[in-house]
């Protein structure tokens, strides 16, 4: 019997990966084979990647088109003998291994919907280490490993868990945040199709630490498979006594799914989404962690934070707090995106600098052309220029750069790009995206865009300029929330870095191309 | 059916789960407290015309009108 | 919005022991736990600029104009979402929040018609405030980029437009609708820049709104405005007085341009309303200035006379002479009046003075007979006292809330709102009625039980749950001994197993365990309090039930604190208060018996007048008599008897056979057919003095405007009083409360000045109570002890037959208002054109009916025809209708059946048929007869 692997990750499901899983079914005739469909390992330049199991190891092949398949068998892919296409033993490839997978550990490796796949490569250890523990321990661990939020705002984990936990309460709940709504990111989405029952698990422990005893994914609606493997997961789990009325502790899981809007993915707009309204922003205070959902302590945490907890407690929160520098503890997952030769997932400790990332993993842009910006922390997110990106990844130094790491997607312009063009897009943006609740981010926005088509056009352009500063001024101290409040990020950036492009004459911007 | 007749039947039955006397007594006071003399009067006429009419404790409490 | 500018501290109050000292511009405030920032900014005497946040709503932030800065905080918070902290240094004013304020005006007004010169809302716009406020000089944006100056405006409601192009998406519209009125209508559409109020996708008229006014007196703008600011112009002056429909008593400012009065708007310091309102006391006043208001007093010889427009000294001595003759013919007892509900208590109290000691008897009643007489009898014989325990503020505190035979969301919308808050905060609700009213489910509240009853069960539901209270060990023991006696008989009463909710489940169709949850929820749920309307007075048992209802609150500990009681939701204005006048024939002012030689004394002293000690004649034996013959005049102070009262043809008759009907009133109404002397009334806009309402507050009414038929209506009264030989002269209606305060202990700290001073005062206020009394029976009740009475269930004589197989219960409409003699005459007609029967589906399948059909409604006292609504609300077997407009003459089937102890007729149940209509309709029949004799 020989075991291929062949991902069902909706990234390589898109490049054709279904018709690849058929096609090597129907290729191995009377050969004995068993087809996994594994999440993505994270290397989408290389999907679909077809892995075989072998003596050495996994085998990778990859990308294999559909119709590539019967040339691969016939070289002896069951075999892992070489071919063009053939990348080697998986995990020797050093992009895999100059990462440092917690988070991520399972994802393109196991069966996701396997639970004792998923056992054997040491799910569950969080949880029962956690079970051995007081709730309390379990709240202490997790400050202690430094664990911030993955979201974007980077909040300790633990002292909004100390929070939840400390307020009274019959019913609490944990809210995990999967709507995963920012340009060049898709770790959520990944783990989610690849190894959702680590999320399960951490949001298990979540409810444990702070008494909880329902909980939420909000899952975009644009992520349908991360739905449907969400769900299954859920029904394992609770199959498999791990939530739900077969666990040890009172806790269960639903999955509720989005209705396309950004600003639900602000977490207090998440929670009146959750509630059935309207996706509005509300004003904070009161903090969910004591007014959340339906009014009761909540604890609203991103994908990624629920999945690194696993881990966490699974090997302690020293170990974990020993990665990273400064105040940014563990390891995060970044995506590479935009255009990039290489793009993907990559989960390191915090401190690699930008520059190393883009340039070593990504091999630089997927054109060849120089790079000229990078925006960081999704389309809100500060643009860091060509000669900026000796930046350690890290949340306070972007902070001192004036940039921000957010949820840890990164895209890559080449040198063709319009700065000009691409502020106005971060205005336009906000005025699509925004609840409409606030003035600033409702008005502004707007008149963000038509204040910047008129400097662009050369129309007033000193004054005009001024007062795009006020009102980015108004808009960053003025909004209600993130979203109004950080969409001057990428304007001012471009601003300040690519000032050249706003002028009716400048080579990449006016409209002259 | 005169109104008093009626009215006073529908007070008697009201007190149909006291004793008797304490009932009827009871049908005195309200009809004291809350009747115009002249209904009075027309009652007292038809509980000499038309006693078969009255419920027996409504009549109990009719008579206690007379005396009291 | 409105002209008296009352204080808007921006975020509502937080009430609460502790408090946090901080200091605002340097200035120290020391302020309740939970305010915000900007409220002790307010108390401080410091306005922080603002837009979306007012303080009758929740504070929203999202104008970001109030803006601060906090000491050692970063940012700029928004002050109306932050909640201040001990220590706190708050910043108010500072070159950074001048900038930001003033760009956040920028911004709106680059979104906003510049036509402030010629905006119906100039001078009374939050909006053009604040743009001075900020000190916002220009507009960099320009006035050619993205905007909402083409936005359609909506005047789909009778009263106010939505003009779209004026609003500055603040919410405060939507989060009124949903915070204040509780209906949820209205909701912003679209996301951002498109985002706009919209009602539900649709125009208001066709929307779930139902014109409350909330969204209007929220709007900043003239967004959302009355027509008639539109179209009169802004208001110069402003008076403050008490609305005139239902027994909840608004506080108002009437709003005049001139002598016109331009709008009513909720007074905020008004303790039944606190700034809120319905379509009816907001909007529905244009009856005061229609042209069918008569102003000149007539009289006639005979009812089929042309009526002689008279002047008022022949009028009043046509009247005070024919009933003195009537008086010389047939006996001193021949005459009587009957005081209206709708007026105020210094006009009742001269009604039944005039009465009393000028006609020399006591053959004075009121409309309450027909409604909450047995309201008066139940809780005086139980708690001593003939009036409901609580305020309304009460219902905040109450955590089990208990609705009897009302329909709060009609007929007492104001109140029902705050009930509604307090559902919606997790109050739970227990509804008994036969149909599902709209509170059983409606936005964000679903009742925990609705005992869906049979009509006429009451007493048999309430014993069933006093019967589970007691057999399952759940009556509070302490609060029985201390407070209550007659305990212990009535608990062998109440525990026979025919009182048990197994042995009435039949009789009443509630499943027993229905009944034993209710009752269980009720008796250990916390402050339990019942609210209630002429669903329980108005049937044979009405009074019974009443005691049943204060014996169940009894045995639960549920009186004498906030939160708990027992509540009448009053009809009418002054229903509270035309009883507490001494309009019952067997009461002088204050419940005091007239055979009480002391009490008779006190008065005959203070108006040198002999009075009789034994009662007079309630109206239904008024009818009676006059049939009957020994009574042959009747003074009909503002009531519709001849529509309103049961049995019509019974009453018709009774109308007719009177020698001299004296109709004092605002219209010629039905009972004007019948009479020979018309006294031309004043609407609530001309009165001046005092209304009570359900919760015992009394509210000054004062007179915006001067008589428009030359007299006030007390004064017509003491003429008349006069001119029978009984001296009666007042200068002023205070003149007349003073002598109420004078003769009545209850009302002994009672003044037009203590009003003016306090706005209102509940009753009892006297030197025990001098700022009144919220709660009643807090120390022990006012008869002693609270006594329970045993309420044994004695079914209604009426009962559906194999003729009359249905059973007929009648209501209101939330927006007319019980005959409909007002609001008929104002723009409310557009909700409710005519009254319907309202039948189940199933009823109506088996006899051919289909939604909107004609119908036919026959009892064995008589017919009418109107439209049938199919309608699953209704249980099966039972009908239901309203009495707003005479052509439906829905009483012309009710039938003469009453409380056994006080005749409130028996509205809510009769026996009746309903069949498609073929003939001609009845009621038309029936008008052609009147009017050809």
């Amino acid at each position: 019997m020989t075991t291929i692997y062949v991902p069902r990750d909706s990234a390589a499901l898109s490049l054709g990966a279904d018709e690849v899983a058929a096609k090597l079914r129907q290729a191995a005739g009377d050969r004995p084979i068993q087809i996994i469909r594994n999440g993505s390992h994270g290397m989408l330049w290389l999907e679909p990647l077809v892995e075989v199991v072998t003596e050495r190891g996994r085998i990778g092949y990859g990308p294999v088109e559909p119709e590539a398949v019967d040339d691969l068998v016939a070289a002896g892919l069951f075999d892992g003998a070489d071919h063009e296409l053939c990348q080697g033993v998986v995990a020797d490839l050093p992009w895999l291994k100059d990462q440092t997978r917690l988070c991520f550990a399972r994802v393109g490796v196991t069966d996701p919907l396997d639970p004792d796949d998923y056992v054997a490569h040491g799910g569950l250890a969080g949880l029962r280490k956690a079970l051995e523990k007081t709730p309390e321990e379990v709240v202490a661990e997790v400050t202690d490993s430094g664990l911030r939020g993955r979201g974007g705002a980077g909040f300790p984990a633990g002292i909004k868990w100390k929070t939840v936990a400390g307020t009274p309460g019959p019913l609490k709940f944990i809210c995990c945040n999967a709507d995963e709504g920012d340009s060049g990111t898709f770790a959520d989405r990944m783990l989610m199709e690849g190894d959702p029952f680590t999320l399960i698990e951490g949001m298990a422990i979540a409810a444990y630490a702070v008494g909880a005893s329902e909980g939420y994914i909000y899952i975009r609606s644009e992520y349908p498979d991360a739905v449907r493997t969400m769900r299954e997961a859920i029904a394992v789990a609770r199959d498999q006594g791990w939530i739900g009325e077969k666990a040890g502790h009172r806790f269960d899981l639903h999955v509720r799914v989005g209705a396309g809007a950004y600003i639900c993915g602000e977490e207090t707009a998440m929670l009146e989404s959750l509630e059935g309204k309207r996706g509005m922003v509300r004003a904070k205070p009161p903090i969910p962690a004591i007014t959340g959902l339906f009014g009761k302590p909540t604890v609203v945490n991103n994908v990624l934070t629920l999945a690194s907890v696993p881990a966490i407690l699974a090997g302690g929160a020293a170990a974990y707090q020993e990665l990273g520098v400064e105040r940014s503890r563990g390891t995060q997952v970044f995506q590479l995106a935009g255009n990039v030769a290489r793009g993907g997932i990559f989960e390191t400790a915090f401190g690699m600098t930008l520059e190393k990332l883009i340039h070593t993993y990504g091999g630089g842009t997927r054109t060849g052309r120089p790079v000229r910006a990078v925006q960081v922390g999704g389309p809100l997110g500060a643009y860091l220029p060509a000669d900026g990106l000796d930046l350690p990844m890290e949340y306070e130094a972007f902070a001192a750069a004036g940039a921000m790491l957010g949820h840890g997607g990164v895209v890559v312009f080449d040198d063709t790009v319009d700065m000009g063009a691409m502020a106005r897009f971060a205005m336009e943006f906000c005025a699509e995206e925004s609840c409409g609740k606030c003035t600033p981010c409702r008005v502004g926005a707007v008149r963000g865009v038509e204040v910047i088509d008129k400097i662009r056009a050369g129309q007033d352009p000193d004054d005009n300029l001024a007062l795009l500063g006020d009102l980015c001024e108004l808009m960053t101290e003025g909004s209600l929330c993130a979203m109004g409040g950080l969409t001057p990020m990428p304007v001012r950036s471009a601003l300040l870095h690519f000032a050249d492009d706003f002028g009716p004459g400048s080579p990449n911007g006016g409209g002259h191309r | 059916m005169s109104p008093q007749i009626r009215m006073i039947n529908d007070i008697a039955v009201q007190f149909q789960h006291q004793a008797p006397d304490a009932a009827a007594a009871a049908i005195a006071e309200h009809i004291r407290a809350f009747w115009d003399p002249r209904m009075r009067a027309e009652l007292m006429r038809r509980v000499d015309s038309e006693p078969e009419m009255l419920d027996p404790i409504a009549l109990a409490a009719a008579r206690l009108l007379t005396t009291g | 919005m409105s002209l008296l500018k009352e204080p808007d501290l921006g975020t509502p109050a937080k009430p609460g022991p502790a408090t946090v000292s901080l200091e605002v511009d340097g200035l120290p405030v020391t302020v309740p736990e939970g305010t915000s920032v900007m409220r002790a900014a307010a108390l401080s005497g410091i306005d922080v600029p603002k837009l979306c946040a007012t303080d009758s709503l929740e504070a929203f932030g999202s104008c970001r104009l109030c803006l601060v800065e906090i000491d050692g905080r970063r940012g700029t918070p928004a002050s109306c979402t932050t909640p201040v902290a001990e220590g706190m240094r708050v910043s108010t004013q500072t070159p950074k929040l001048e900038k930001l304020r003033q760009g956040v005006m920028e911004l709106y007004i680059s979104d906003h018609p510049l036509d402030c010169l010629t905006c119906s809302a100039n001078g009374d716009c939050e909006l053009q405030d604040m743009s001075g406020a900020v000190g916002l000089r220009q507009v960099r944006y320009g006035y050619d980029g993205a905007n909402h100056l083409d936005e359609k405006t909506d005047t789909s409601n009778p009263y106010f437009d939505f003009d779209a192009s004026k609003c500055i998406s603040c919410s405060r519209c939507v989060r009124a609708c949903g915070e204040v009125q509780g209906t949820f209508a209205l909701t912003i559409e679209g996301r951002g820049f498109e985002s706009k109020v919209s009602a539900g996708g649709t125009d208001f008229m066709s929307s779930e709104c139902v014109s409350c006014g909330a969204c209007v007196q929220a709007c900043p703008t003239a967004t959302l405005q009355e027509k008639s600011v539109i179209q009169l112009g802004m208001p110069s002056r402003s008076v403050i007085t008490t609305c005139a429909y239902c027994g909840v008593g608004c506080s108002f400012k009437a709003e005049l341009r001139g002598n016109e009065l331009v709008r009513m708007v909720p007074y905020k310091d008004g303790g039944a309303n606190e700034g809120h309102s319905c379509v009816k006391g907001r909007f529905a006043f244009g009856y005061a200035s229609h042209p069918d208001r008569v102003l000149t007093p007539m009289v006639r010889e005979s009812i089929t006379d042309e009526w002689q427009p008279v002047d008022w000294d022949t009028a009043i001595l046509f009247t005070a002479a024919k009933l003195r003759d009537i008086q010389s013919r047939h006996g001193v007892g021949a005459i009587g009046g009957i005081t209206s509900s709708r007026t105020t208590n210094e006009e009742v109290y001269v009604v039944q003075k005039m009465i009393r000691a000028a006609f020399g008897n006591n053959n004075v009643d009121t409309c309450a007979r027909v409604c909450h007489s047995p309201t008066g009898y139940g809780l005086k014989q139980t708690f001593g006292t003939s009036a409901g325990t609580q305020d309304f503020r009460s219902v905040a505190k109450s955590d089990v809330i208990m609705v009897i035979g009302a329909n709060p969301t009609d007929g007492h919308p104001v109140f029902a709102s705050r009930m509604k808050r307090r559902l919606r905060e997790g109050a739970k609700l227990i509804v008994i009625d036969p149909r599902r009213i709209d509170l059983v489910r409606s936005p964000h509240i679903e009742a925990q039980h609705h005992l869906q009853l049979a009509p006429g069960t009451n007493v048999a539901i309430v014993n069933a749950m006093a019967h589970v209270v007691l057999t399952e060990g759940l009556v509070d023991r302490s609060f029985v001994d201390e407070r209550c006696e007659d305990f212990d008989d009535w608990a062998a009463f109440i525990a026979r197993p025919e009182n048990s909710p197994e042995a009435v489940e039949e009789l009443t169709g509630v499943p027993a365990e229905e009944v034993r949850q209710a009752a269980r929820l009720f008796a250990t749920g916390g402050n339990g309090a019942i609210y209630y309307g002429l669903g329980v007075t108005e049937h044979s048992q009405g009074s019974t039930m009443v005691m049943g209802m204060a014996n169940l609150a009894m045995a639960t500990g549920n009186i004498g604190r906030e939160g708990v009681g027992v509540n009448p939701l009053r009809g009418q204005n002054n229903v509270q208060g035309s009883c507490d006048m001494g309009s019952f024939p067997h009461e002088l002012p204050g419940y005091r018996h007239v055979s009480d030689d002391v009490v008779r004394g006190v008065f005959e002293n203070m108006w040198g007048s002999t009075l009789q000690a034994e009662p007079g004649l309630r109206i239904p034996n008024m009818f009676d008599a006059a049939i009957e013959g020994s009574f042959r005049a009747l003074y009909v102070q503002g009531e519709d008897i001849a529509q309103s009262d049961p049995n019509i043809k019974h009453v018709h008759a009774a109308l007719k056979a009177l020698e001299l009907v004296v109709v004092q009133d605002l219209f010629l109404n039905e009972t004007a057919k019948f009479a020979h002397v018309f006294l031309p009334g004043t609407s609530f806009l001309e009165k001046d003095g005092t209304f009570t309402n359900a919760e015992r507050r009394i509210n000054r009414v004062r007179p915006v405007m001067a008589p428009r038929t030359g007299k006030h209506e007390w004064q017509i009264v003491a003429e008349i009083a006069q001119a029978m030989g009984y001296p009666m002269q007042y200068g002023h209606p205070s003149e007349i409360m003073d002598e109420i305060a004078a003769l009545t202990p209850t009302f002994a700290g009672v003044s037009f000045a203590t009003l003016d001073k306090l706005g209102s005062v509940q009753w009892p206020c006297n030197e025990n109570a001098p700022e009144g009394t919220p709660i009643m029976h807090m120390d022990g009740f006012v008869r002693g002890r609270g006594r329970f009475v045993q309420t044994p269930f004695v079914p209604t004589r009426e009962r559906s037959t194999r003729k009359y197989p249905l059973i007929l219960t009648t209501g209101r409409i939330l927006s007319q208002y019980n005959v409909g003699a007002q609001t008929r005459r104002t723009a409310n007609v557009a909700w409710h054109p005519e009254d319907v029967l309202e039948i189940h589906p199933h009823d109506a399948e088996v006899r051919g009916i289909n939604d909107g059909d004609e119908v036919v409604l026959t009892s064995r006292v008589g017919e009418t025809s109107l439209r049938a609504v199919l309608a699953d609300r209704m249980p099966v077997g039972v009908v239901y209708t309203t009495f707003h407009h005479p052509v439906t003459g829905a009483n012309v089937v009710t039938t003469e059946n009453s409380d056994w102890a006080t005749n409130c007729p028996e509205y809510k149940v009769t026996a009746v048929q309903v069949g498609l209509r073929t003939a001609p309709k009845p009621v038309e029949e029936l008008q052609t007869a009147m009017a050809a004799e």
